[in-house]
């Protein structure tokens, strides 16, 4: 009996004093092939940092943003969170997020960061509230196989041209159709980036001003590039303006539609379950204004301003970070990495899936990055109405004009283009 | 007297129950439809007063909303019932494989309503989708039909999805209550020389009607309360064609953040629930049904 009480007092101190440290961290774009990657790179840096563990928290996608608002809130233990670009302000006005101006200071990865990266991550009140891990810019996305079936190559480089080839391609009779439209589920960007093309004068800071301060929906070339987007969708199956992600990856997949804009996270899905050379990308088509504005979008990890192991989440961060970590990510999981020696290193994001990627990010002159009002409170409620108007545009029960003015006064009470 | 603490003492932990799963959530709901309470100020909410259920009540597109929620309701409790009676009328005398067949007819009941959605909106897809591809090898359509981007069929297709969900949960009620029948009554008809709709009309309805009242009201709740095919279908579209009141609210929470203003909403459909289980239930007491 006092053998047992002996191993009992052993084993509890065993416990007590050994030094077991775990780290919360919660993700927001969970899918399998995500979780799995994490979770590779979480095991190394456990394998590396004796005593640390790290808990990864997945929930659903759909519900992930809510979830991570409300354990932030309620101080819950988390201590790494997942902040993508949406998503920023909002945590961080609720002030539970940490600075890392600190560390970044002190830090050398900052050396080696693509430009725009770092600004990109101080987007909420100059200060960085994330790491940015991976940026996502939309490029175009086609089917070589399909469009040169119909004598097309190469593939189109203006918008003018995109929506000539789209036309010569849409044949319902054998279910052939031309672009792959989104309708539903945060169509916002896709919208955007068609309108923006009919302009030259785009605010470098707000995709929505034009340089003289004044909103791009009072612009006659906003109903010019609205008019243009209709007609594009008539060259999408008509069911597209129920389509989400999975269904346009669906109809790219399956060559139904052989021309979409996509992030670069399709391509970890497209590799899967297509032959390679079945697909390719080339940089965004340019619009009538002789331009393209497409917005760069990041992702990364932000630690909780409540939480008692920060040096340590740090050092999570700064691992993620490495060159060689951050290869393996965007490679898996599919996005463009944000240190520039990954670049070098591994010639995969040189290779001609990137092709779209690369020349637009040299070709300065007709792409020219912007950036959304993610800081604004409506932006939230904008893509809820932006999406139902413009449903209600293609379905003819609105008018083009109509949408507009009400999209800029949405914006103006809102609190942008005042001018 | 000492009993009677007891007595509290047993009650305790099915009332502190009720209490924090139940009359909290909604006392705090309550509370939460004043304020302005969105992402941007989870920690510091302000009381707003009536503005939330102002900006509900004043959208231009709620009445199309309420339309839509009562079109929804009605047709799918309507036919649900029906089909229910149907398969529970055929159900209730024994033949080879029933056991099989019921399992088999009963299991939509047990999977999850988002599943559903989801798996019905693949099938009813309208360029992948299985059934135009079944419909047009029959010939019966030239070109797919648009189910779920189609305004004129959107909401059928909906309702269609949430009915075959719904039949074997009136069916299991009814046909429990039809088993419960005392064979004599029918034996008595036949004697009479009642016919199958006259057993019908006469025997079995009027006997089962207790059970009838309480399912349609609870349907009725439940089908106002169940976003999960919709949102797993279209998420109200196209252009809310498909949009009922509780799809509203989980499209406020999701697109945008704004948690006073879906709580408003959640209040609202509180409010219309409860005037309508007041008056159902009045009606029937009037008509002096037993429920």
């Amino acid at each position: 009996m006092k053998r047992w009480i002996l191993v009992l007092i052993v084993l509890l101190s065993v416990l007590v004093f050994s030094e077991q440290v775990t780290l919360r961290m919660i993700q927001v774009f969970t899918s399998p092939l995500r979780t799995k990657v994490l979770e590779d790179i979480i095991s190394k840096f456990e394998a590396q940092n004796p005593g640390v563990k790290i808990e990864l928290i997945s929930p659903p996608y759909e519900t992930a943003y809510q979830k991570i608002y409300l354990m932030v809130s309620a101080e819950e233990p988390l201590d790494i969170v997942e902040v993508g670009d949406w998503s920023l302000s909002a945590l961080a006005s609720m002030g539970k997020l940490l600075s890392l101006e600190p560390y970044l200071a002190k830090s050398e990865l900052t050396k080696h960061l693509v430009p725009g990266v770092l600004e990109a991550a101080r987007t909420y009140k100059g200060t960085a509230y994330l790491l940015p891990n991976a940026i996502y810019v939309k490029t175009l996305f086609y089917r070589p196989d399909v469009i040169s079936k119909y004598g097309i190559t190469p593939p189109a480089r203006t918008m003018d041209e995109l929506l000539e080839h789209c036309r010569n391609l849409t044949k319902p009779e054998v279910g052939q159709y031309g672009f792959d439209f989104r309708g539903k589920g945060y169509p916002t960007a896709f919208i955007d980036l068609v309108m923006t093309s009919f302009f030259d004068d785009i605010d470098p800071n707000c995709m929505y001003l034009k340089k003289d301060g004044k909103l791009i929906f009072e612009d006659p070339r906003a109903l010019e590039g609205i008019k243009f987007y209709i007609e594009l969708f008539k060259t999408a199956p008509k069911d597209s303006i129920n389509w989400g992600f999975d269904e346009q990856v669906n109809a790219f997949a399956s060559g139904i539609t052989p021309y979409l804009f996509q992030d670069p996270d399709t391509v970890g899905l497209l590799n899967e379950i297509m032959k390679e050379g079945t697909y390719k990308t080339a940089p965004l088509p340019i619009g009538r204004g002789g331009k393209a504005y497409p917005t760069i979008g990041f992702a990364g990890w932000g630690i909780t301003s409540y939480s008692k192991h920060k040096d340590l989440a740090w050092k999570f961060l700064e691992f993620f970070n490495s060159p060689e970590v951050n290869a393996y990510w965007c490679r898996e999981y599919g996005a463009l990495p944000v240190d520039m020696r990954v670049y070098e290193i591994d010639p995969y994001f040189k290779s001609e899936t990137f092709y779209g990627w690369t020349a637009m990010f040299e070709d300065k002159e007709h792409y020219q990055f912007t950036k959304y009002p993610l800081d604004n409170e409506a932006w939230s409620e904008w893509n809820e109405l932006h999406e139902t108007t413009m449903q209600q545009v293609l379905l003819g029960k609105m008018k083009p004009e109509d949408a507009l003015k009400t999209w800029a006064e949405f914006w103006k009470k809102a609190g942008l283009g005042r001018k | 007297m000492k009993r009677s603490k007891f007595w509290i003492l047993m009650l305790l932990p099915t009332f502190a129950l009720v209490f924090f799963v139940n009359l909290y959530p909604l006392a705090r709901g309550g509370v939460i439809s004043f304020q302005r309470l969105t992402v941007f100020n989870l920690n510091n909410p302000r009381f707003v007063g009536w503005d939330n259920y102002r900006a509900i009540l004043n959208d231009p597109a709620f009445p199309r909303l309420l339309w839509n929620t009562l079109v929804w309701i009605a047709c799918s409790v309507a036919f649900q019932f029906l089909f229910g009676l149907i398969l529970a009328l055929l159900l209730a005398k024994p033949f080879f494989g029933r056991g099989l067949y019921m399992g088999l007819v009963f299991y939509p009941w047990a999977l999850s309503g988002f599943a559903i959605g989801l798996l019905w909106s693949w099938l009813l897809n309208g360029q992948f989708g299985i059934v135009n591809d079944v419909l047009i090898r029959l010939g019966l359509i030239r070109t797919p039909i648009g189910f779920l981007s189609d305004e004129r069929f959107a909401m059928f297709s909906v309702i269609l999805v949430n009915v075959w969900y719904g039949i074997p949960f009136f069916a299991i009620m009814l046909l429990a209550a039809i088993q419960s029948i005392p064979g004599e009554l029918y034996e008595a008809a036949q004697i009479d020389g009642a016919g199958f709709f006259r057993k019908l009309f006469s025997v079995t309805l009027p006997y089962i009607r207790p059970t009838i009242y309480s399912t349609v009201l609870l349907r009725i709740i439940w089908v106002m309360n169940f976003p999960d095919i919709i949102y797993g279908m279209t998420r109200g579209g196209p252009a809310g064609a498909t949009n009922i009141l509780s799809v509203q609210m989980i499209n406020i929470v999701y697109y945008r953040n704004n948690f006073g203003l879906a709580s408003a909403l959640g209040m609202i459909i509180t409010a219309i629930l409860t005037i309508f289980a007041v008056i159902y239930l009045t009606l029937l007491e009037r008509g002096e049904f037993e429920l």
